[in-house]
């Protein structure tokens, strides 16, 4: 009868879901297990666990050089976007602004379009006005790629502060500035680190637009991309597992900061 | 009291407003990085595609041979359906994986459903290449797939089915867009009013009926947008081809791709491009994302 699919059903769906989570993080489990241990061959052997991987990691130049430029790169994606965003934001919903559907369609352009459209285009405009490739036009490629979230994200906190709260500051005398400083950023705040995380995680693993658009330097992404392309092993898998470390945490923290209140309300905040 | 606000805003002798052209470096603010590196490099890449290439330069006279040459050359156009072909089936995967997670997510209340969301996100951050890089050392010839298909005596042999060709690919994408299946799916579902299943069940549905019959129909727009959602994504993408797909899994991206490097032949490469977006627009047309957007914007 039919009662007896209802009862099935709520099993089927946890078993679904438990399928899923096996497909999105079991494979990520692989190279994280056998990155303490060495693959000799081809195979990996499980005889003797070691950290000799981790430890040439940190003897390896190009990596480390690698993860360098990609923190530069993301630090300054992330002052470049947020700056950007906030300002845009304010002038979206300020009265005199112009053109906002339009405005806000080319912001949105990079992230609708596949990231390889964004890389090419940008590839071809620093070639024409004779832009040399660096460390600079991967931040702008970055800056351009992220902007569209960073800017919704405080858009959104912008447009959900109660209108009184400015006029009220404005009836109590308050300039432009001031509104600003002691009335919108401190409200503000929250969207944009939450807003500045993601974009950082999103630069920190940004692999298209970045091949497209440097030069000679590499980010991380870019130079796990030229070593995976020799195989499997174990100092890859060693910096894989630190890789996924380092953005689970990002992911985790960014989380906290824009999960809709909605979201977690009902559950026992801590 | 919003009048006041506009007042102070515009009214030049105010100690708000400091001349009248602020309201122009303002929009001169706003615009410019937006103009400059989105839309400027946009239109030239689309003016590329009307150029051609001769012996290494860039001949700067408008043609559109680079198109006819994607239309008539039999290379091309099969590639791109196929292409198509195979993101459309990651898409329709995607989501037979993703609306009983996401079911599952709407049945779930509080801290749980709170964990388990986070849990579906955080993939989402995750390195691409690593998880490509993941998913083949699974997919490959002695990989965990062909090891674990040994050991349970299906096969007796390692199976090459899945390694290094479109299968890899369709396989590998599917697993890594899921999670972006999901999210729109369990948005649609949660705005589905409790009282509509109710009073299914109250006029006498069973459990599936109501499912079929209520959940899945009202649960459209979240399920066609998840699947252009991904469809976008996975059309865009040259580097999982490249780097599951070996010699026989071109699509599209790789070719476009190749374009600006082996081949060199950018402007061709920008017109396929072209092509791409044109496809991409569609499928988002298509998701209905600029309805929900509008829905979404407020």
């Amino acid at each position: 009868m039919m009662r007896l699919a209802d009862r099935l059903a709520p099993a089927l769906l946890m078993l679904m879901t438990l399928v899923v989570f096996v497909l999105l993080y079991g494979p990520l489990m692989v190279p994280i297990v056998s990155s303490f241990f060495t693959v000799s061959r081809g195979a990996v052997d499980w005889s003797q666990p070691t950290l000799s991987a981790y430890v040439a990691l940190m003897a390896n130049e190009s990596v480390l050089n690698a993860l360098w430029t990609t923190l530069i790169v993301g630090a300054g994606a992330v002052i470049c976007s947020v700056a950007l965003g906030t300002g845009i934001a304010l002038y979206y919903t300020s009265p005199h602004a112009k053109g906002r559907a339009f405005l806000q369609f080319i912001i949105f352009l990079p992230f609708l379009m596949p990231p390889i459209i964004t890389g090419l285009a940008l590839l071809i405009f620093f070639r024409q006005v004779e832009f040399e490739r660096s460390l600079v036009t991967i931040i702008i490629g970055h800056t351009v790629f992220v902007l569209a979230l960073v800017y919704r994200t405080i858009l959104t906190r912008l447009q959900s502060l109660s209108e009184s709260l400015v006029e009220a500051s404005y009836d109590l005398g308050a300039s432009r500035w001031q509104t600003f400083r002691l009335v919108l950023l401190p409200n503000l705040s929250s969207a944009m680190v939450g807003a500045a995380v993601l974009a950082f995680a999103l630069s920190f693993d940004e692999t298209m637009i970045t091949l497209l658009v440097t030069g000679t330097q590499s980010t991380l992404p870019v130079r796990l991309w030229a070593m995976m392309r020799l195989g499997f092993t174990p100092d890859i898998n060693a910096l894989v597992a630190l890789v996924l470390l380092f953005t689970t945490i990002l992911c985790l923290v960014a989380v906290r900061f824009l999960m809709p209140k909605s979201a977690i309300e009902g559950s026992d905040e801590d | 009291m919003s009048g006041r606000v506009a007042d102070a805003a515009t009214n030049p002798g105010a100690h708000v407003g400091p001349s009248r052209l602020a309201p122009w470096l303002a929009m001169l603010a706003a615009y410019a990085v937006p103009v400059f590196f989105v839309l400027a490099p946009l239109t030239l890449f689309l003016g590329y595609s009307f150029f051609s290439v001769d012996q290494g330069d860039i001949v700067f006279t408008p043609t559109i041979a680079n198109y006819v040459r994607f239309f008539t050359d039999p290379i091309f156009l099969p590639i791109f359906w196929r292409t198509c072909l195979l993101c459309l089936a990651v898409a329709v995967l995607c989501v037979l994986f993703a609306f009983p997670v996401a079911y599952f997510l709407t049945t779930l209340r509080g801290r749980r459903r709170y964990t388990l969301l986070v849990l579906l996100l955080v993939p989402l951050l995750m390195s691409y290449v690593i998880k490509i890089y993941a998913v083949r050392s699974i997919l490959g010839g002695n990989g965990m797939l062909n090891k674990a298909l040994l050991a349970t005596g299906l096969i007796d042999q390692p199976s090459m089915l899945f390694v290094f060709n479109l299968n890899a690919v369709l396989l590998t994408l599917t697993v890594l867009l899921i999670p972006f299946a999901v999210l729109p799916i369990f948005l649609s579902l949660e705005r589905i009013p409790k009282a509509l299943r109710h009073a299914s069940a109250d006029l006498g549905a069973s459990g599936a009926q109501t499912f079929w019959r209520v959940t899945v129909p009202l649960s459209m727009p979240g399920t066609l947008s998840a699947m252009s959602f991904v469809f976008v994504l996975a059309i865009g993408d040259f580097l999982t081809p490249q780097m599951v797909g070996g010699q026989s899994g071109f699509t599209f991206g790789r070719i476009i791709y190749s374009q600006f490097g082996t081949a060199f032949n950018w402007p061709f490469g920008a017109a396929l491009s072209v092509i791409l977006a044109a496809v991409v627009i569609v499928a988002i047309r298509l998701g209905g994302h600029a309805e929900r957007r509008h829905g979404g914007a407020r």
